[in-house]
């Protein structure tokens, strides 16, 4: 019929995983005046994913300013990476949810086809 | 004289020691890829990843660690996230549902399900391992044919503490 052969996948591999802890972490006093800190830990288990996005959002989820060594949080396969979250303590009341969202590689031979994207609490019990 | 037959005595005794091994359990949520998807094309203006369009159903597995912790969201395509140049409309569809459980109880999760737009949420109130299945169809302008190439699409898969 037609000579071409179309390949069309939603999910290229199995098994790959995003975990990210804890789901309630605690604000801490930072280092500077008037600004908070959150310790989180992120565990990147996809070999299809090398890189994360790390949002702070509030209740109707719009962006809340925030600062971290990283914004794009680079993981290697099976690699963890704790990494710190400083919050103005005047956004403090807004901040709701933290997020990592794994990025999307623009290189054909290694694009993913799913986000995982998880999120934890910042106004939250303690776990 | 004392201290020394003291010492000596007490260097005689067996030597105990007790190791303790600490561990805790967070609430924690893992996504995980589970099943390959893939578009099966029965029509020249149609991809599905129905079985019998010769498609393969996607699967994300979710682990939670403690009950009632998290939502899990996930979000079937509404485009392409690479294609061959479309001078049409392109109509999507998807269902999102429970496939597999590691508990009875989380079969009640479909029923209690919730949907708008293309995302179906599902709140995770049963700690342990639950799978989902995310169908997902384009259909291409008025009965018109996908041109040639590759076609990739993005199940979003959300885990959001609640």
């Amino acid at each position: 019929m037609l000579n071409k052969v179309l390949i069309f996948s939603i999910f290229a591999t199995a098994a790959f995983s995003h975990d990210m802890t804890p789901a309630y972490p605690d604000l801490k006093p930072s280092h500077v005046s008037g600004v908070s800190k959150v310790e989180m830990s992120l565990f990147n288990a996809r070999s299809d994913v090398k890189y994360y996005q790390i949002e702070v959002f509030d209740k109707n989820w719009a962006n809340i300013p925030f600062s971290s060594t990283y914004r794009i949080i680079k993981l290697e396969h099976k690699e963890r990476k704790n990494f710190d979250v400083y919050i103005r303590n005047m956004d403090i009341d807004r901040a709701v949810y933290l997020c990592t969202t794994s990025k999307i590689s623009k290189s054909k031979s290694t694009r993913p086809f799913v986000a995982s994207k998880i999120c934890s609490r910042l106004d939250g019990p303690q776990a | 004289m004392k201290y020394s037959a003291f010492i000596l005595a007490m260097a005689a005794l067996p030597a105990a020691a007790n190791t303790e091994i600490n561990g805790m359990v967070e609430a924690k949520c893992v996504i995980q890829t589970d099943t390959s998807g893939v578009y099966g094309n029965p029509t020249a203006d149609k991809l599905s990843t129905a079985s019998s369009d010769g498609g393969v159903i996607p699967v994300v597995r979710y682990d939670v660690a403690i009950a009632d912790y998290y939502l899990a969201k996930i979000s079937h395509p509404t485009e392409f996230s690479s294609s061959p140049a479309l001078s049409d409309t392109v109509t999507w569809t998807g269902e999102t549902s429970v496939s597999q459980t590691s508990d009875a109880g989380m079969s009640a999760y479909d029923t209690n399900k919730v949907v708008y737009g293309s995302t179906t949420e599902f709140d995770l109130t049963i700690a342990g391992s639950t799978w989902f299945k995310t169908t997902s169809t384009a259909s291409y302008g008025f009965g018109k044919a996908f041109p040639g190439g590759n076609y990739t699409a993005i199940v979003v898969a959300e885990c959001i503490a609640k």
